[in-house]
């Protein structure tokens, strides 16, 4: 792709906070019509690159360019470009949700004869529009950070920036906003989204740059960064009972190279899930039990966040000893001596 | 509402002229300083710096002193745009700091000098009402002549203008808590009052003092104020009108440099 599609181009991206690095290096691109997923743990370096690419904060090196203009030297042209949802829903409380917008509106130079309509619109889309008169500081959290959102699109901007626009929120609203950003995306505008939940990124990014600690890890589709991670296969088994000593006997099963407790399920690491399957239903025989589910499971984005971010998965955890498995900790090592 | 989806897939802005950037910044200006007037005109320290403030100051400096009314009328204008103005930029700065809508300010398509007019308006705004208080009360009440009712809207103006603009200034000063920058500018704001002909009329101050009352951004509004309400000022209300304008362009200048500071500091 010629380097002019790209509508967002961020290049060796670094900030200091005195003598902290809180980005270090940071290069990618985004190409018009995206959705492009920031996913990290927290103390990452989102915000702070969400707010140099907004123009809100100077890079301490590197440099940012929104729809061919550089952030530096064009700030007002890239800023008519965007809009911007950050981390907390910096809305006036003081105002109704109806000034909120109209507010917006003027500030972002939507003509006269299209604020009325474009209000009530949006009120409509984020659930508002019945309490559109009742002042902000009354509205619950996820009516703010709905109102927030509206007010970020008062003027259509083709790039919005949505700094963990789901986290703190119920299932129910976290879903109408990810809907809204779908809605937004298939209507052409780019999203970048930072986010440190992996379903979300997974489900909403056409790619996905992982950063950890300042750094980036990984730039691509969700997908395909599965795919790099085909040795973390795993079995998922639920029995109808099942004793204190269930994990030992299961570590002990061929093949098995890890085993975690999720939840009522066992999750069995194996490069070879097929031949690991017929065992399961020899062991349940053996202690009386059903199985109750059997899932055979790819890698998922989570396993190649947890390995790019430095944490433990699956197989390299079980060859290390403890690793990450959640169950019977404390009393592991007895039962092992049995 | 989409409509424009082709168009927005290659993000293009159209061309605008000077002008039409200067009028809709101008708008911008405006929507910033009316919403800051909801926003804000009730909040506490507004109400007690900038409402009560210049009139404490002036019953606690000036009963039982023998002022002609006219006089007394004078330096209570002086004393309200003041402290009044330069309330405002103190409290709504660092508040829009904090709750980080100010953000929101400085991500829209309007140049940073805009956002701080449209503040500077706001300050404006609240001097100028407030100094309506002592102009009705001494016109209404007192029966005050004023000797060049022109020149003393050209004084509410500039001083208001040029005191809320100090108050930017003030507020400017990268910190997110509203009595951390509060505070340090009343202190800063009081001493003044001594040495701008205030409470100690200039022709009547120490050589010492009135060489020092020049450095005062208040000597040339209380000058000017002398000069409009009983014609009696000391230093020249032509020096008095090219100085208010010119320390406003001075503190919004050091504002945007505060200003560019912060972002480069991250607040
Ligand atoms: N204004 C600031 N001054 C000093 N340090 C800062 C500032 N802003 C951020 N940092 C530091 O920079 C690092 C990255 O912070 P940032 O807020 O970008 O993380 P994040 O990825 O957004 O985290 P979260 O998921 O918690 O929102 C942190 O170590 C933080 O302490
Ligand atoms: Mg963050």
């Amino acid at each position: 792709m010629p380097p002019d599609e790209f509508v967002i181009d961020a290049r060796e991206l670094v900030r200091d906070f005195g003598k902290a690095r809180a980005v270090d290096g940071v290069s990618f691109a985004v190409a018009a019509g995206e959705v492009f997923g920031f996913l990290g743990p927290n103390g990452a370096g989102k915000t702070t690159t969400v707010r140099m690419l907004t123009t809100l904060l100077e890079p301490t090196s590197g440099r940012v360019v929104i729809g061919g203009f550089d952030v530096d030297h064009q700030p007002y042209q890239a800023r008519r470009l965007i809009g911007l949802v950050p981390e907390e829903a910096n809305i006036y409380t003081e105002l109704s949700a109806w000034d909120n917008l109209m507010f917006s509106a003027r500030l972002y130079r939507v003509p006269g004869d299209l604020r009325d309509g474009r209000a009530t619109e949006l009120l409509r889309t984020f659930g508002l529009h019945e309490k559109r008169h009742i002042k902000a500081q009354l509205y619950s959290k996820g009516m703010r950070r709905r109102l927030s959102i509206a007010m970020a699109l008062i003027h259509e901007p083709a790039i919005l920036f949505l700094d963990e626009p789901t986290s703190g929120l119920d299932v129910q609203s976290a879903l109408a906003i990810k809907q809204i950003v779908r809605e937004l995306n298939a209507r052409g505008t780019t999203v970048f989204l930072t986010t440190h939940q992996i379903e979300e990124a997974n489900q909403l990014c056409d790619r996905v740059a992982i950063i950890n600690a300042d750094r980036l890890a990984a730039v691509d589709s969700p997908e395909r960064l599965k795919q790099t991670m085909t040795s973390v296969q795993a079995v998922e088994v639920a029995f109808s009972g099942g004793g204190p000593r269930m994990e030992s006997v299961l570590r002990r099963l061929p093949g098995v190279t890890d085993v975690a407790k999720h939840g009522d399920k066992w999750r069995l690491y194996t490069p070879d899930p097929p031949a690991l399957m017929p065992l399961l239903f020899d062991l349940a025989g053996q202690w009386e039990l059903q199985v109750v589910s059997l899932n055979t499971l790819g890698p998922s984005l989570e396993d190649v966040f947890l390995r790019l971010t430095g944490q433990k998965v699956g197989p390299s955890a079980g060859g290390n000893g403890p690793g990450t498995t959640g169950a019977g900790k404390p009393g592991r090592g007895e039962l092992r001596d049995v | 509402m989409y409509e424009t989806t082709a168009a927005r897939r290659q993000p293009e802005i159209g061309v605008e002229g000077p002008l039409e950037r200067l009028r809709a910044e101008a708008g911008q200006a405006l929507a910033i300083a009316i919403k800051d007037v909801r926003v804000y005109y009730l909040t506490p320290p507004m109400v007690m710096f900038g409402l009560l403030m210049p009139f404490f100051m002036f019953f606690s400096f000036s009963v039982g002193r023998g002022m002609g009314q006219e006089a007394s009328l004078a330096r209570l204008l002086a004393l309200t745009t003041f402290f009044t103005a330069s309330s405002a930029g103190p409290v709504i700065l660092p508040m829009e700091r904090r709750v980080r809508t100010f953000d929101r300010l400085l991500v829209a398509p309007v140049s940073l000098i805009s956002v701080l007019l449209g503040k500077s308006l706001v300050g404006t705004f609240f001097g100028l009402a407030v100094a309506m208080v002592p102009l009705v009360g001494g016109l209404l009440a007192f029966g005050v002549r004023i000797a060049d009712p022109l020149l003393l809207a050209a004084a509410l103006l500039g001083s208001s203008l040029a005191f809320a603009a100090l108050g930017i200034l003030f507020g400017s000063v990268p910190a997110q808590n509203p009595g951390s920058i509060m505070m340090p500018s009343t202190l800063v704001r009081w001493p003044l009052l001594f040495i701008s002909g205030v409470f100690i009329p200039l022709r009547e101050m120490d050589p010492w003092a009135r060489a020092l009352s020049y450095a005062s951004p208040l000597t040339y509004a209380q000058d000017l104020f002398d000069y409009a309400v009983s014609g009696a000022g000391v230093q020249g209300a032509g020096l008095d009108l090219v100085v208010l304008p010119a320390l406003l362009a001075l503190f919004l200048l050091g504002a945007l440099k505060l200003h560019g500071l912060s972002r480069r500091m991250g607040y």
